[in-house]
């Protein structure tokens, strides 16, 4: 947990904080305290033993703050010096900013309300930190918010999904599993019932999500075989490589340099290899160049079929 | 372990004693009374500059000012109460809700210490969320970079940053930052700011950073301009071009969604004649030909030979 590594100042600061939130909540058990402050139950006492030297100048037991807690049960007296709330933090209005403003973009429209309220609070911490943060989040929390629910109460989704790949929106019921990360992007790991397999879905790509019925059961995940492709990209690395997914690092020369990719998706990397045509040569397997041919020639034929009319 | 607490319970009783004042102490008064100062005056001093600095990392601001008008050679300290409480005011509720929903978005992610500080601080206010208010949202954020925390602390501490940055061609450069704002977009955390070196405003996305952010020189070494522009600054990197296309009909769905205009040419069955905006050429000719053959461009001339010439170099390579 983090308070094995906290600071003599990082404690100072958790004690201030501790003296207001026990004031408000008397009585609180042990357990319920080091959960919110995210505390084992001994790191909790320790910060309660400290605290409980602590006081006005004098620092006789009438200046000293009264804690009891032997009970397991918390409460404070003699406090009232520490009672108020501790001011929030730059950083912490800051985070909490960019939070609000997640929030306001996934707000059911009909909640004028919540957008004014969001809109007043934002109002008021631009005035103590200044614009310094915006966020335009990709994914829907209230897509979000659906979907933890069906994972936690096994139910299906409906969900409307535009895969780039194919370039298409499609609607499939899916039995979601887990999410997770996947490079910076969040993706739903699911079994689809509409192409009876297991597929991953970037959240972001969701244009709807709605609760569809019981789970039903599903086959045993099979391996998943990956396409592993052998590049050599010899312009334009950093672009080259984000498209593909590939981890990069600064590099002194100019060679061209020889990296290994993998998709779940043969179409995916095709398209990319299409994309970064210019600047990157795939050089295994045998049969995506071949494929990659075909495309370029599918193109050119286009291309010279039809030119801008004059 | 016993001096770690020591040191904490030295500097609650500090904040206690300039909080509980009415008027200003000397830093004597504070020596004799507040519990925890001892050693020979030289660390005394020592110390108590130490634990100014530590207070004012968390928030709480010192003030220092003149105590006794007839001995104005000896300055004191105090907390003013309004200083040191929550800023925000009366909130409700709602309000309550609204505030930790938008702390609790970074669990798990690279902020998580100050969120859950922030949070601790909101739930101590003691008005209960209402938890029925949003039931139906889930926000989060979605970062693991560390390097966030050192840009938002660099912009509230109003400090220069420094650090390498990879170019298209993956070479480090390093750059100096006075930074102004952070952003997400296209799922990605830029951070944006006056150049040093270029003297002009620029924008880092913040995965393209190598190794650390680093803080350099001291706080508040800038302002901040009241009005920043992020959004032009994402516009700024070239001038729109106009590029008129076939589209396959249904197909090329992201591009649709960026308002394509229809162009009055004629276009074969099945396709579509449009227009279309772009600013950076080499992504733009890459967006198109990931489309393959649902994507012609027609005109500029300059750029569909670009293409064609791109397109039969990769029949010369791979055929």
């Amino acid at each position: 947990m983090a308070k094995s590594q906290s600071t003599p100042v990082e404690k100072a600061a958790r004690l201030l904080d501790l003296v207001p939130f026990i004031s408000t909540h008397q009585g609180i058990a042990l357990s319920e305290l080091a959960a919110e402050f995210n505390l084992t139950e001994s790191e909790l006492l320790s910060d309660l033993n400290t605290l409980w030297m602590c006081g006005l100048p004098g620092y006789t037991p009438l200046e000293l703050i009264d804690l009891e807690f032997e009970s397991g049960y918390v409460s404070i007296r003699n406090a009232e010096v520490l009672q108020r709330v501790r001011l929030l933090t730059k950083q912490e209005l800051v985070i909490i900013l960019l939070g609000l403003d997640i929030l306001r973009s996934s707000l059911d429209p009909k909640r004028n309300d919540l957008s004014t309220a969001i809109s007043r609070l934002t109002n008021k911490i631009k005035e103590i930190v200044g614009n310094v943060a915006t966020a335009s989040p990709i994914v829907d929390s209230a897509h979000r918010a659906i979907i933890t629910q069906a994972i936690a109460s096994r139910m299906d989704l409906l969900v409307k999904y535009h895969s780039t790949i194919r370039d298409t929106v499609t609607e499939r019921v899916i039995t979601p599993l887990e999410l997770s990360l996947d490079h910076g992007f969040e993706v739903l790991s699911a079994y689809c019932q509409s192409a009876e397999g297991f597929r991953t879905f970037r959240l972001d790509n969701m244009r709807s999500v709605g609760l569809a019925g019981s789970s039903v059961s599903i086959p045993e995940p099979s391996e998943i075989s990956d396409y592993q492709w052998q590049l050599l990209i010899k312009s334009r690395f950093r672009t080259s490589s984000e498209r593909f997914r590939s981890t990069y690092k600064p590099r002194e020369s100019t060679d061209g340099e020889q990296v290994s990719v993998n998709s779940f998706s043969q179409d995916w990397l095709l398209r990319n290899a299409m994309s970064t045509l210019a600047s990157v040569e795939v050089q295994l397997p045998v049969s995506a160049r071949s494929l990659i041919a075909q495309k370029c020639q599918q193109s050119l034929e286009l291309y010279e079929k039809w030119a801008f009319p004059k | 372990m016993l001096t770690v607490s020591r040191k904490t319970e030295r500097l609650v009783n500090l904040t206690i004693a300039l909080l509980a004042t009415k008027r200003y102490i000397t830093k004597s008064e504070i020596f004799r009374t507040v519990d925890g100062y001892e050693g020979s005056d030289e660390s005394k001093e020592r110390m108590f500059e130490r634990d100014k600095d530590d207070l004012r990392n968390l928030g709480i601001e010192i003030e220092v000012g003149t105590f006794d008008p007839l001995f104005e050679d000896e300055s004191g300290y105090r907390i003013k109460p309004e200083n040191y409480q929550f800023q925000l005011g009366e909130v409700n509720a709602q309000e309550i809700t609204l505030l930790s929903l938008a702390a609790e978005a970074w669990r798990g992610a690279s902020m998580g210490p100050s969120a859950l500080s922030a949070l601790n601080k909101l739930h101590a206010i003691g008005i209960e969320s209402d938890t029925e208010l949003l039931l139906d949202l889930a926000p989060a954020i979605i970062n693991q970079d560390s390097n966030l925390a050192i840009a938002i602390s660099a912009i509230t501490s109003k400090t220069v940053l420094s650090f390498s940055y990879l170019n298209e061609d993956l070479q480090s450069q390093s750059r100096a930052l006075e930074p102004y704002a952070v952003t997400s977009r296209y799922g990605h955390w830029y951070i944006f700011g006056n150049d040093l070196d270029r003297k002009a405003s620029r924008l880092f996305r913040l995965d393209r950073v190598s190794g650390e952010l680093k803080l350099q020189g001291k706080s508040g070494a800038f302002e901040i301009p009241s009005e920043i522009d992020v959004n032009s600054a994402f516009a700024k990197s070239s001038d729109l071009s106009t590029a008129v296309i076939f589209l396959r009909d249904g197909r090329g769905l992201n591009l649709r969604s960026r308002g394509l205009q229809s162009v009055a040419t004629s276009a074969p069955v099945g396709w579509e004649a449009l227009k279309m905006e772009y600013r950076d050429r080499e992504r733009f000719i890459e967006e198109i030909l990931w489309y393959g053959k649902d994507v012609i461009v027609l005109a500029p001339a300059d750029l569909r030979i670009e293409i064609l010439k791109i397109l039969r170099a990769g029949v010369a390579t791979y055929g």
